[in-house]
């Protein structure tokens, strides 16, 4: 069984109730080396990723992928916008006009999107960024994937998704905001990693068809 | 065509601001679009900043200037989401910082330059902050420089020596005339240029606390140098410029609707208008490459098309404010200068045809501007830019007019009387400068275009709605704001057809008082167009004498008068003798220069210094009052011997034409002039009627001139010192003559309705308004 169009709108759904459920944490976190609007910035945007699917079903990965790149980048408004925007844009330019995806689709998805990430943000690992948690997390997929099994693989991405967000707190921050502060956003945690890894980990538990 | 600006902020009002701030520094056409704050809040749209690109993109690109952060991550994305993937190639994201880069791209872009240009420029903005709050460069030694007199002075002008106090400098070496004067930068170790050269002067580049020296020889060269120390002194008579003086504005202080501070909008012209925004512009003129002739004769067409630009940029100052009127300075001094001009004869000399030796020479030194450091000197390459065009234009010849689609909302700054008289279609208009009173309102108000005067910052195609009687104006409506518009104009359309409809009749008030209503007109078409009149209240006889080189014969006068009384088949013409003077000068009249032309030589004033014009004018009309019911009225009438003498003129003409005195020929005066209107019993035996010039009464009586925006809301035809003047007419003429009123107020309900209680029985007003005018009159009750 493949992953479909209602997978991922599963997925993207749990990403959403996550972050809103998340937000107050999402914005402290901010806050401390940033403009603490990331919080607030993911959970209006994914409401309004969740309110367009709602209105207007995609039928298809592709489509749906769209369309949530686009809300983000219309409603998130701070940097995560375009960043997660070219993300989930990525990913639907990446599975094409597949009514599903199999577990290197899936994998290869991430990847694309993860380069997305790259190619807008320009971060490197160390950064500390979202970048931080994404990329060890489509490494452990990859790695995984010998198995063959997703919901092996997809565990493992988020495994190394919250072991890369939680590195990134003696990181100092070089890209974004937080780079201002220089050596004081050293011992926070990066708010961009925490939020990526819920993406990774909301992926693990919805998207391995139940 | 220009290149097109995007500003990509966080915050709306930070973009909104830094616009504002960038179109003062550069005021016209220039598209510059905002993309910024998301949902009301602080954030970035990359969809939002793809509409803006493709919106501000004319088809010469555009350059986007970002605030920091997701501004240029979601810029970065925009360029992916653009509907034309080829438009991505003509867009070019500059790293300059926002405000300062975007000051300079405006200016850049405005004066024409391509985006790649605007780009480097902008992204060179910090160097003038740079070389300012950097320690300075050991300036080198001083060169052995030139011989004569010299002195030393720093200039403490705040923003260095840019165009005005540059201007001024040169103005004042231009006037002494006689020794050679020349400019150094001793900070920055220059060359001497010559001090006469506006272009030269820029390019010393001088900065706030640089040192200048001036060095002239010749006869006068002591005074000279003398002169420019004095002036150097003065801070080149520059406000901001006087050390200690604090933080003075560049900009100049607001003055009216046009300062960047939203006016509210001043109704013009009555109706509702639902259309796109149509901005009035003039195309590029083409730059012939083919000499028409030789050198000598190209020489002495450039020359023509040099003294037709002084006129046009002479006759723009006189209509601005001082403040702004000092550009125009600048704008006259660059016409002659020698930079421009001496390359330009030499190119013409060698063969180049007149229109492309001075593109060229204008093009070479608004380049050399645009490369300098500093970003106001960098915006000269606007002025030699703006001052080139206009000389390629005047060159060219007349241009066609732009054509303007038709249901547009046309958007201008101002509209001339004659670009008022032939505009097409058009849904309304929107003018940035000018009054109720001004020209342009008077016809726009004649021809039935709804207008109002507002500050508008709008792209073409936006859409505008607004009511020109009350002056709401939306832009880019909400459905319901739009609705209501529509509403209104349905609603108006049919009060109109209900007008229409009962036009014929005669207008006669709920207690049986019959009031005539009447057109003011300026031509046989005005007439046709004046549905239901009872007769021609006003007869502008203006039109056939202006843009002629010589005044109209008798002949001519006749058939033109003759065509008026056969479009109104049979009814009363009233004709005004020539109203001339002042505003609207002759050609073939001497007229004087007056320092208030208004208070001068203007209305019946003129015929004891012409006598022939009126005789030649009564002549025509009595011809006319044969065969038609004519009315003659004098203008401008001061004192009872005015209209004796042009009566005695009147009977002069009977006698020349030798048929005896039309039976039905009757004589007034306009009421216009304060005195004339408290001594009104003086005039009335010697008369049939008198018609008062609410406008022109009006601005007497206030002292508020028409068409200065500024004092505009003074003229108030029902002010109370006006009505006393109106009833002052009424009592004088009781019986025994008839009052009209054929100000534009009589078409104004209320007013109307205060004339017609105080005793007028003729309204004349324009033709579009005849039929509701008749209807207002059947809603009065002068029992009531």
């Amino acid at each position: 069984m493949g992953v479909g169009a209602a997978d991922l709108r599963r997925w993207v759904g749990a990403f959403a109730d996550t972050v809103v459920a998340n937000e107050q944490l999402l914005t402290s976190l901010d806050s401390a080396i940033g403009d603490a609007d990331h919080g607030g910035n993911m959970a209006r945007g994914m409401k309004a990723v969740v309110a367009k699917l709602d209105a207007d079903p995609p039928a298809t990965p592709a489509a749906l992928l769209k369309q949530v790149g686009m809300t983000l980048i219309s409603t998130v408004g701070g940097a995560s916008g375009p960043l997660y925007g070219t993300f989930f844009l990525r990913m639907a330019q990446s599975v094409g006009d597949a009514d599903e995806l199999d577990t290197a689709g899936v994998g290869a998805a991430l990847r694309a999107g993860v380069a997305g990430v790259v190619a807008r943000g320009k971060a490197e690992a160390g950064d500390k960024t979202m970048y931080d948690a994404l990329a060890p997390a489509v490494d452990a997929y990859d790695a995984a994937l010998g198995g063959g099994e997703l919901a092996e693989a997809l565990r493992a991405a988020a495994d190394a998704a919250a072991t890369g967000r939680d590195a990134t707190t003696p990181l100092q921050a070089r890209k974004g905001r937080a780079s201002y502060l220089g050596e004081r956003s050293v011992g926070h945690q990066d708010p961009g990693a925490t939020s990526a890894t819920f993406l990774i980990e909301t992926a693990a538990a919805t998207l391995p068809a139940p | 065509m220009t290149v097109g600006l995007v500003v990509v902020s966080h915050s709306r009002a930070l973009a909104d601001a830094a616009v504002a701030l960038a179109r003062e520094m550069a005021p016209g056409e220039l598209p510059i679009e905002v993309a910024a704050g998301v949902d009301g809040g602080f954030g970035t749209d990359a969809v939002a900043i793809a509409a803006a690109i493709g919106a501000a993109d004319r088809g010469a690109g555009v350059v986007v200037l970002m605030d920091l952060g997701s501004a240029v991550l979601s810029a970065e994305l925009a360029l992916e989401l653009l509907d034309d993937p080829d438009q991505g190639e003509r867009v070019v994201l500059c790293p300059a910082p926002l405000v300062e880069g975007l000051v300079v791209a405006a200016v850049v872009a405005a004066g024409g330059a391509e985006r790649a240009e605007v780009a480097a420029e902008a992204a060179g903005a910090m160097a003038g902050k740079l070389s300012q709050l950097a320690p300075a460069a050991a300036a080198p030694p001083a060169e052995a420089s030139v011989a004569g007199v010299q002195a030393r002075f720093t200039v403490h002008n705040t923003h260095g020596l840019h165009a005005r106090p540059a201007a001024r400098l040169v103005a004042l070496v231009r006037e002494i005339d006689g020794p050679n004067v020349q400019l150094r930068n001793a900070t920055t170790g220059s060359a001497w240029v010559a001090a006469g050269s506006l272009s030269a002067v820029a390019t010393l580049g001088v900065l706030q606390g640089h040192e200048i020296e001036v060095a002239a020889t010749g006869p006068g060269a002591d005074a000279a140098v003398e002169a420019v120390a004095a002036l150097a002194a003065r801070s080149f008579d520059e406000p901001g410029g006087r050390p200690g003086g604090g933080q003075e504005s560049h900009f100049p202080a607001p003055t009216g609707p046009e300062s960047g501070f939203p006016a509210l909008p001043v109704p013009l012209a009555p109706g509702v208008a639902v259309g796109a925004a149509f901005h009035l512009r003039l195309a590029a003129p083409p730059v012939d490459d083919v000499p028409l002739g030789e050198p000598a004769a190209e020489r002495a067409r450039l020359a023509a098309a040099r003294d037709a630009v002084r006129g046009e940029i002479r006759a723009a100052a006189a209509a601005v404010g001082a403040a702004e009127a000092a550009i125009f300075e600048a704008h006259l001094l660059l016409l002659d200068d020698p930079e421009l001009l001496e390359p330009a004869l030499a190119a013409i000399d060698g063969g180049t045809a007149a229109a492309r030796a001075w593109a060229d020479a204008t093009s070479t030194t608004a380049t050399a501007f645009a490369a300098l450091d500093d970003p106001y000197l960098a915006g000269r390459a606007a002025d030699v830019r703006a001052v080139g065009t206009q000389v390629l234009t005047a060159l060219a010849g007349p241009a066609a007019a732009p054509a303007v689609p038709a249901g547009a909302v046309l958007v201008a700054p101002d509209l001339t009387p004659a670009q008022a008289a032939t505009l097409p279609a058009v849904a309304g208009v929107v003018l940035g400068a000018g009054s109720p009173t001004s020209h342009a309102a008077i016809l726009l108000r004649a021809r039935g275009v709804p207008a109002v005067l507002a500050a508008l910052d709008v792209d073409d195609g936006i859409l505008l709605a607004f009511d020109g009687a009350t002056g709401e104006l939306a832009v880019d409506p909400a459905p319901e704001v739009l609705a209501r518009f529509r509403e209104r104009a349905t609603d108006q359309q049919e009060r109109r057809h209900a007008a229409l409809a009962r036009a014929a009749e005669t207008a006669v008030t709920r207690n049986g008082v019959p009031v005539l209503v009447g057109a003011n007109v300026g031509s046989a078409a005005d007439a046709t167009a004046a549905v239901g009149a009872d007769l021609v209240g006003l007869l502008r006889t203006e039109f056939l004498f202006l843009d002629r080189p010589e005044a109209p014969g008798v002949d001519e006068q006749e058939a033109a008068y003759r065509a008026v009384a056969e479009a109104m088949g049979g009814r009363r013409v009233t004709l005004r003798t020539l109203d001339a003077g002042g505003d609207k000068p002759l050609p073939y009249l001497a007229l004087p220069a007056e320092a208030n032309p208004f208070l001068g030589l203007r209305g019946i004033r003129l015929a004891a210094r012409w006598p022939q014009l009126l005789a030649d004018q009564l002549l025509a009309a009595v011809r006319v009052a044969h065969d038609t019911p004519l009315s003659i009225m004098f203008p401008m009438v001061s004192v009872l011997d005015e209209l004796l003498d042009a009566r005695r003129a009147l009977e002069e003409a009977i006698a020349a034409e030798g048929r005896g005195t039309p039976p039905e020929l009757q004589v007034g005066i306009m009421v216009e002039v304060p005195a004339a209107a408290l001594k009104a019993e003086q005039f009335v035996p010697h008369l049939d009627f008198l018609s008062i010039g609410t406008n022109d009464l009006t601005q007497y009586a206030l002292a508020a001139e028409r068409g200065n925006a500024a004092v505009a809301a003074l003229a108030d035809p029902l002010d109370a010192g006006v009505l006393r003047l109106v009833d002052a007419v009424c009592r004088a003429a009781g019986d025994r003559a008839l009052v009209a009123v054929c100000g534009e107020a009589a078409a104004d309900p209320s007013a109307a309705q205060r004339f017609v209680r105080l005793g007028v029985r003729e309204l004349s007003v324009a033709p579009a308004l005849v039929a509701e005018t008749k209807q207002t009159v059947r809603g009065l009750d002068l029992r009531e």
